[in-house]
């Protein structure tokens, strides 16, 4: 049999009518499963007026009650440390995980199971298959391997392809650079801001980077991967392909991956999950085009039953047959365009940290950069951006000039400082970047005022 | 074989279906005749095949009262 492009050929190819009926029918059995497993979840279902019998059809879906981070975090705290929500004895878990707190908020912790764990490891399977990764590829996973959940599905999906896998935890990033090199590693994981830094530290060591062996790069843990100047600018650094995925540790892996055509999104993972995109104030859902909230069920982690999990995540979702790769799994067109949460008001503007990285990035000449928001003279709040360009050849004070007008501009008039601060000034980031510092103390038209 | 979404299995398909279904029966049934190293190598087959069986639609159910 000739060797196919898709991890499950049966499922990735399924007539959009099979594969709802394939999802109804899981639907069915994983509220049989909570309502058997899991009290708590029962109580939801029943008070809700679900049970497994009454699904039959993808519109049931809708009189499940929204799960919210807040619920889960309240339930961890009433009943430590997991909450009520596990369908097994933690005694049957081989693993604990917990959320990055990148939010600031108490950590999700997590157990699975040695059958949820082979789980995770095949949808990052999906992933990798789909975006070209084969036996013969090296792998280096260049993530700081611990309780934030990250890469460790990666690691094992590329072990299960038979792929050589080289973990990269506790190395410095010089030390990652040259064993990548060394090592004629042909696939590359990390989050887009580390697979810049590397590129940087490879260019202060006098690595030709893109002369390496390295033909892709697999992203994730922010939505960068789907930015196009910063994944342009991944892979004319790296001369490879750059591959957007997007998992989360509520759900212990991925749900959507960018495969080999590129197709300026990723496909949602729909054979194991079934994902709405909701307006985050009505909470009805969206027609494709339109950007919503992710609203993910999920199938298979069984020992912690997710159903209709609110995630924060902004995306627009298109159809499958957007893409040309033949695969009939809808796809996030720009992967997450960002967070609910993310957002700032700034003197009545709305402004989200992927929008002025998308506009930052256009310019390659920034290495770094940071979205400080203050109260000037008391009383009102600005927003500005402080960059680092190394290139002491370049105008950096034009460059400033020139990216605060396209950042204004972009921005509905709202005025943005921009300055260039002194090199290596920035902080640099192994996993997410936090790029946003909000010192504000009054806040845009919604006059709070912190303390 | 047919799976649950009424799909003919390939003869290799139904095959590994098989193994896993026997292979349950020995984890479910067995487990206090198997030293350790069998039983629980037996357990983490049976979690890898129980990926085949969800991706061939044959609705595996759970695996926890199994160790698994």
């Amino acid at each position: 049999m000739a060797e196919s492009p898709y991890w499950n050929p049966r499922h990735e190819t399924m007539p959009r009518e099979d594969l709802e009926a394939l999802q109804v029918r899981k639907l069915r059995n994983l509220v049989e499963w909570a309502d058997a497993a899991v009290p708590w979840q029962s109580k939801r279902l029943r008070d809700a007026g679900v049970t497994a019998d009454s699904v039959d059809s993808l519109d049931h879906l809708r009189r499940i009650p929204f799960l919210t981070r807040e619920e889960w975090m309240q339930g961890q705290v009433e009943h430590p440390p997991y909450g009520p929500i596990l369908a097994a004895e933690p005694a049957r878990a081989i693993r604990y995980h917990m959320t990055s707190g990148t939010t600031g908020k108490t950590p999700i912790r997590v157990l699975d199971s040695m059958k949820d764990w082979e789980w995770i490891a095949e949808m990052w399977c999906y992933g990798l298959w789909g975006f070209g990764v084969r036996p013969a590829d090296t792998l280096f996973v260049a993530f700081g391997y611990s309780k934030f959940i990250g890469f460790w599905g990666l690691h094992y999906a590329g072990e299960k392809l038979g792929c050589l896998v080289l973990p990269g935890g506790a190395m410095t990033t010089d030390q990652r650079v040259k064993e990548i090199v060394e090592m004629g590693a042909t696939v590359v994981a990390s989050t887009p801001t580390y697979a810049l830094r590397m590129a940087q530290e490879a260019r202060s060591l006098g690595i030709d980077l893109a002369g390496s062996a390295v033909q892709r790069v697999i992203l994730s843990g922010e939505p960068a991967g789907s930015i196009p100047a910063t994944k342009a600018l991944i892979e004319e650094q790296w001369g490879a392909k750059a591959g957007d995925t997007a998992g989360m540790t509520e759900l212990g892996t991925i749900m959507i991956f960018e495969c080999a055509e590129q197709p300026g999104g990723t496909h949602i993972i729909e054979d194991h999950y079934i994902e709405e995109v909701v307006d985050p104030v009505t909470d009805e859902p969206v027609p494709y085009g339109e950007m919503g909230e992710r609203v993910v069920t999920s199938f298979g982690r069984g020992f912690i039953p997710v159903l209709r999990y609110r995630t924060r995540d902004f995306v627009v979702r298109v159809p499958g047959s957007s893409c040309p790769c033949g695969r009939t799994f809808d796809i996030y067109d720009g992967g997450i365009r960002g967070r609910v949460d993310d957002m700032k008001l700034v003197r009545g503007t709305n402004v989200y940290p992927r929008a002025v990285e998308a506009l930052v990035r256009e310019h390659p000449e920034v290495d770094e950069f940071q979205i400080h928001l203050y109260t000037a003279d008391g009383i009102r709040d600005e927003i500005e951006v402080l960059i680092e360009v190394p290139d002491q050849s370049v105008d950096a004070d034009a460059l400033c000039r020139q990216l605060a007008k396209e950042l204004t501009d972009a921005h509905e008039s709202l005025r943005f400082g921009v300055r260039a601060v002194e090199l290596e000034s920035l902080p640099r980031f192994e996993l997410k970047a936090k790029r946003v510092t909000d010192d504000r103390i009054v806040i845009g038209t919604e006059d709070e005022r912190r303390s | 074989m047919e799976n649950l979404a009424g799909t003919e299995l390939s003869e290799a398909e139904a095959k590994l279906v098989d193994v896993y279904r026997e292979l349950h029966r020995i984890v479910d049934m067995c487990a206090d005749e198997l030293p350790p190293f069998a039983l629980r190598n037996a357990t983490k087959a049976l979690s890898s095949l129980w990926q085949v069986m969800n991706g061939l639609d044959m609705d595996p159910g759970q695996l926890y009262d199994l160790g698994a």
